[in-house]
């Protein structure tokens, strides 16, 4: 893999923006053309990764994985195998820190300390079979709302720059394979989206806006001291300090971690959890504030009711899943022991979530809001499903991303459509829009069904095996979640209903609305035009596929959901027998 | 001192070794001198030569240092020990002189529109600029105050330049009063030090206390002396609770003026901090390190904590500079050579953001006011978009951002806390770096929000100013001054995005403590 692909696709929106800042803002046609070519040509390339990794025989997988990787720990011990790999070293301290150290050092016997280990990470990507699924579906909502996003839209150049930026660093967190690159995509992916969120949108933008930030930064920066966290303790037992993730991965088999952690503060000293079960936390943390799982997914409504459209599009269908992706990867990878003692604390959670974020969609009058309470539902699914940590489960999270992903765009297109015609997110305020809006009727329906868990509609492909996964770790977690596939009919049905059925219900007074009824009807502009067709049919198409012949995915996803469940259920070298057994046969430096 | 003059030299006699070894501070004294002459003999209205010629001698002493950098390889110790011309100064002095070339580029525009217009406000900013140097390579207990005072009596006059503006006025009395109280703690810690001791040099004093910490014993009235210095120190960075100065300082202060003061100030008396403490007191570590870390952790919380309610943008980034303090004294806390080396690289971090933030302040004031308020950044992102873009990336910097310089400055203060071992400093580093993400990035909604929009944040501003009133001043921004705005930016990414430029340099340092 000479040709570094994941690199141009990464650099591709930023080129892309580059090349918009420079048409002229008053030409918009052109704006959103060049738009819709770069996230087109983002997509190929993704496509071409997807193609050319699910093209590669398993078995050779592994040999190839170790090619563009430096350390030959990674080769042999990780359980997961990384493709396309590319590395670029970025900060490398050397030895060369004595200098400063010896005068220091002098003669004092309490300030006599090993010199600081080197700080050492690089640039380092490369993709495994959850995240090939993931880019493309970043890059096909990255389309669908370059396609949604209409040209009268105001300030069309810094919303279309911003969107790329925003993929740059989507596609970043999902290609990276170093803790820093990835917390360094993680968190500069957040300054577009801050910018998006203040700049388009309803009054609450601002506070919405903040909320989401401080929410996800708090989390995250958590997430940045248990990433050094990893470094040291892994550098300390093992003596390989770095970043990297397929060495860490690696690593982990050897790092033993039966002592709680003692904590001295200002000479005090308690002990308490494991150093291993800290940094899970502080992970799951920052992943549980993104997805978001209940106890903190208050920024989510907020969030979801104030955006635009197309902004709602990218945002919900692939940064939120970008909390369960760093579940999977990181948690399960780097800390497999402590994945299975929360195991229960995160599968409470994830029920959670599903019951409470049905119930709260069943008691929301704003169309926007229900679709959010019921994206917390559904998230909560795939946390199920990881956290079963069994094949299937494990698959049925991974396909379960990215039917949500396809579903909740197109349940935002929808719900995009009906508001900017009425003006209105009030679900009393609606109804019987059948009548004028037959073609937008058609497709919620697929959207709505596909979105209760329907079979022969995609969704139900991934509960399916989130439900076969958590009956296989406890029947009580398969049976509470399956409330939540009950209560999915419920709202989404009163949501569908609403808008459609029924007597013809518009906002404003009688004469009012009998006017636009005729209006409209004389001119037809009521329903979805050909760009809402546009953005629809595909995500419909692709739900009716994967629903009614979802064997590929299956067996694809299957691949990797093993690989990751071998890796959370590495046993953890808890005695020193075995440590030194593994370090004799790992040949650790 | 005099006495301990070296052997074979006759008092008067300069041996030119010691000259060339403070040859930045003997541009910027010199300097200093040669702009007040042409102040004298300068036809009337020409004040922008004044500016060319202390950048020109600024320029000259960066020169030298970056001169020096290059030939020494080892710390080069001249004037029989009181001075240390090492990378370390040198690293410091590097900071210090690119934060003065900035203010100094950014004043002639500023002060013309404020109507300050003088001469004198170059001579004493050189002579502020030579106080620095001096602190940065001071190994003399004499040096360090009388490097204190040279850089702390110009700044007293600077901080009431504005004679017209009351609060300027206030802000230099607050300053002058509260900056002798300081020197006084500093003073008499010193002097404890000294009577303890017998010793002024800090070779020396390192090398006393090292014999006594071996021999397991702890000299309470070092332990006294220590704590003066530390307060005195930690007034001059501004750290809570010794800070009460700094938010009346900053806002009366001319903006150009606190530009300098927040960042140039502080890395020169950050620079005498971790060499006093992390080098000369290091024996005594055990005992300080706890009080350091203390304060360290009051600065973070009480800076960002009381910043998020301010009102006005002055007071926002001294509270903020408070809680950067705190920061700083992460690395001085741990008192190793990987928390020095965090420390200096947040100071180099924090020039290039926090000089900006204040540019763009500068640059928006207008005649006979600073721009102060809140409410007068309402939509900048309209009227001046490039300026409105580079303030905010400066927010996102100061919050720790990627792709901003001062995310790898938190990166390796955080990093360091940790593997030293104290988590506390992390932790609390963290949780307060989360609460300042609401002002920083209250500041870039303010710009860019429509007026009609802001009501959902505005709750906590007192004085309510009609955004519509407040936009009509849209000043014109002029063209050095942007300048300065956008290399602050440039920098700030590009040192965001390969943090290695500076942190190489700091690989090289060296640190003399005696």
């Amino acid at each position: 893999m000479s040709w570094p692909i994941l690199s141009v696709t990464l650099f591709l929106p930023l080129a892309g923006a580059m090349a918009i800042l420079a048409i002229p803002s008053s030409r918009a046609r052109a704006i959103r053309l060049a738009l819709m070519a770069v996230t087109a040509l983002t997509l190929g390339l993704t496509c071409v990764v997807l193609v050319a990794y699910l093209a590669v025989p398993s078995a050779a997988a592994s040999k190839l994985s170790g090619t563009a990787n430096g350390q030959s720990l990674s080769t042999i011990h990780s359980p997961i195998t990384f493709q396309f790999q590319e590395q670029v070293n970025w900060l490398q301290s050397g030895t060369s820190l004595s200098h400063l150290h010896l005068a220091f050092n002098e003669g004092n016997s309490a300030f006599n300390q090993a010199a600081p280990p080197p700080v050492n990470f690089s640039y380092h990507l490369g993709v495994d079979g959850l995240s090939v699924w993931l880019m493309a579906l970043a890059a096909l909502l990255f389309l669908v709302a370059a396609v949604v996003l209409s040209q009268r839209d105001t300030r069309l150049r810094t919303f279309a720059v911003l969107m790329l930026l925003s993929e740059v660093g989507v596609l970043g967190v999902l290609s990276s394979l170093d803790l820093i690159l990835f917390y360094f995509f993680w968190e500069a992916a957040l300054i577009p989206l801050y910018f998006l969120m203040i700049g388009w949108g309803d009054r609450n933008r601002g506070r919405a806006a903040l909320k989401f930030i401080i929410y996800t930064v708090a989390g995250s920066l958590f997430m940045l001291l248990a990433i050094f966290g990893v470094y040291f303790i892994t550098g300390a037992q093992t003596g390989v300090y770095t970043f990297d993730l397929p060495t860490l991965i690696a690593a982990q088999s050897f790092v033993h971690n039966t002592q709680a952690t003692t904590f001295s503060l200002f000479g005090h000293s308690f002990s308490l959890l494991n150093p291993q079960e800290w940094l899970f936390l502080a992970f799951a943390l920052a992943f549980a504030i993104k997805v978001p799982l209940v106890p903190f997914h208050s920024w989510l409504p907020d969030a979801y009711s104030s955006g635009t459209t197309p902004f709602l599009i990218f945002f919900a269908g692939i940064v939120s899943k970008l909390g369960a992706f760093g579940l999977i990867r990181y948690n399960l990878t780097l800390f497999p022991q402590a994945s299975h003692t929360f195991q229960p604390l995160m599968l409470g959670l994830a029920i959670a979530s599903i019951l409470y974020g049905a119930l709260a969609a069943l008691a929301q009058t704003d169309i926007k809001r229900i679709v959010g309470f019921a994206s917390i539902s559904h998230l909560g699914f795939v946390v199920l499903g990881i956290f079963s940590l069994n094949v299937d489960g494990l698959n049925g999270a991974i396909i379960q991303m990215v039917n949500h992903g396809i579903v909740i765009a197109a349940l935002f297109i929808c719900v995009g459509v009906v508001e900017s015609r009425f003006a209105t997110r009030t679900l009393s305020q609606l109804g019987g829009l059948a009548r004028p809006m037959p073609v937008l009727a058609g497709l919620f329906l697929v959207v709505t069904l596909a979105g209760l868990g329907m079979p022969l509609l995609n969704s139900f492909v991934g509960e399916f095996l989130i439900l076969l996964g958590a009956f296989q770790s406890s029947p009580v977690w398969a049976v509470l979640a399956s409330l939540g596939v009950i209560l999915a009919c419920w709202y989404m049905l009163r949501l569908y209903q609403g808008l459609t059925q029924g007597e013809l219900r518009l906002p404003g007074p009688e004469a009012v609305s009998e006017q636009l009824q005729t209006v409209s009807r004389r001119l037809g502009r009521l329903d979805v035009g050909p760009v809402e067709v546009a953005a629809l049919v595909p995500l419909v198409a692709l739900m009716l596929v994967v629903g009614v012949y979802p064997a590929p995915v299956i067996r694809y996803g299957r691949f990797s959901a093993a690989q990751y469940v071998q890796a959370a259920n590495r046993q953890t070298a808890t005695d020193p027998a075995l440590v030194s057994s593994r370090s004799a046969a790992g040949s650790l430096p | 001192m005099i006495a301990a003059t070296a052997p074979g030299y006759p008092l008067h006699f300069v041996p030119a070794g010691d000259l060339l070894g403070i040859l930045p501070i003997l541009i910027v004294g010199g300097g200093a001198v040669m702009v007040l002459i042409w102040d004298l003999v300068r036809p009337r209205g020409q004040e922008v030569w004044l500016a060319g010629l202390t950048g020109l001698f600024l320029i000259a002493a960066l020169g030298t240092a970056i001169g020096q950098w290059i030939a020494n390889s080892g710390p080069i110790v001249v004037f029989n020990g009181a001075y240390a011309n090492d990378r370390f100064a040198l690293f410091a002095d590097f900071v210090v002189l690119i934060t003065a070339l900035a203010v100094v580029v950014l004043s002639p525009g500023y002060l013309r529109r404020r109507g300050l217009a003088e001469g004198e406000y170059y001579i004493l900013l050189l002579a502020s600029v030579a106080g620095m140097l001096v602190l940065d390579g001071a190994l003399n207990l004499i040096v360090i105050f009388l490097g204190i005072e040279l850089l702390s009596i110009p700044l007293y006059v600077l901080a009431g330049f504005a004679r017209d503006d009351q609060r300027s006025q206030e802000g230099a009395m607050k300053y002058l009063l509260l900056g002798g109280f300081a020197s006084g703690f500093l003073l008499y810690g010193m002097a404890l030090l000294y009577g303890e001791t017998g010793h002024t040099s800090l070779t020396a004093i390192h090398a006393f206390l090292l014999r006594d910490a071996t021999a397991g014993h702890i000299d309470p009235m070092v332990l006294a002396a220590v704590g003066l210095l530390a307060v005195g120190l930690a007034f001059k960075v501004s750290a809570a609770p010794f800070h009460w100065w700094t938010p009346d300082v900053y806002q009366g202060s001319p903006a150009v003026v606190t530009t300098f003061m927040s960042v140039a100030t502080k890395v020169a008396a950050f620079a005498v901090f971790l060499r006093l403490f992390s080098a000369t007191l290091a024996p005594y570590r055990a005992e300080w390190t706890v009080p350091i870390a203390v304060v360290a952790i009051v600065s973070m919380i009480y800076g960002n904590v009381v910043a998020v309610a301010q009102t006005s943008i002055k007071r926002l980034l001294a509270y903020s500079g408070i809680a950067q303090a705190g920061y700083i004294m992460i690395g001085v806390a741990l008192g190793r050579p990987d928390g020095t080396q965090a420390s200096l690289y947040y100071l180099a971090a924090y020039a290039f953001m926090n000089t900006g933030a204040f540019a763009v302040v500068t640059i928006l004031s207008r005649r006979g006011e600073d721009c102060d308020r809140y409410s007068e950044l309402a939509g900048l992102g309209r009227r001046e978009p490039v300026l409105a873009g580079l303030m905010s990336l400066f927010m996102l910097s100061l919050a720790g951002f990627p792709l901003t310089v001062g995310f790898f400055g938190k990166f390796f203060l955080f990093s360091a806390a940790i593997h030293d071992g104290q988590l506390a400093l992390a932790i609390w580093g963290i949780l307060t770096s989360a609460v300042s993400l609401f002002y920083y990035l209250r500041v870039i909604l303010k710009m860019y929000a429509p007026a009609a929009d802001v009501g959902a944040v505005e709750e906590f501003e007192v004085a309510s100013v009609s955004p519509e009133g407040t936009a009509v001043a849209a000043p014109t921004a002029v063209g050095p001054a942007v300048l300065v705005v956008a290399l602050a930016g440039a920098g700030t990414i590009v040192l965001g995005i390969f943090p290695a430029v500076i942190y190489s340099l700091l690989q090289g340092i060296s640190v003399v403590h005696g």
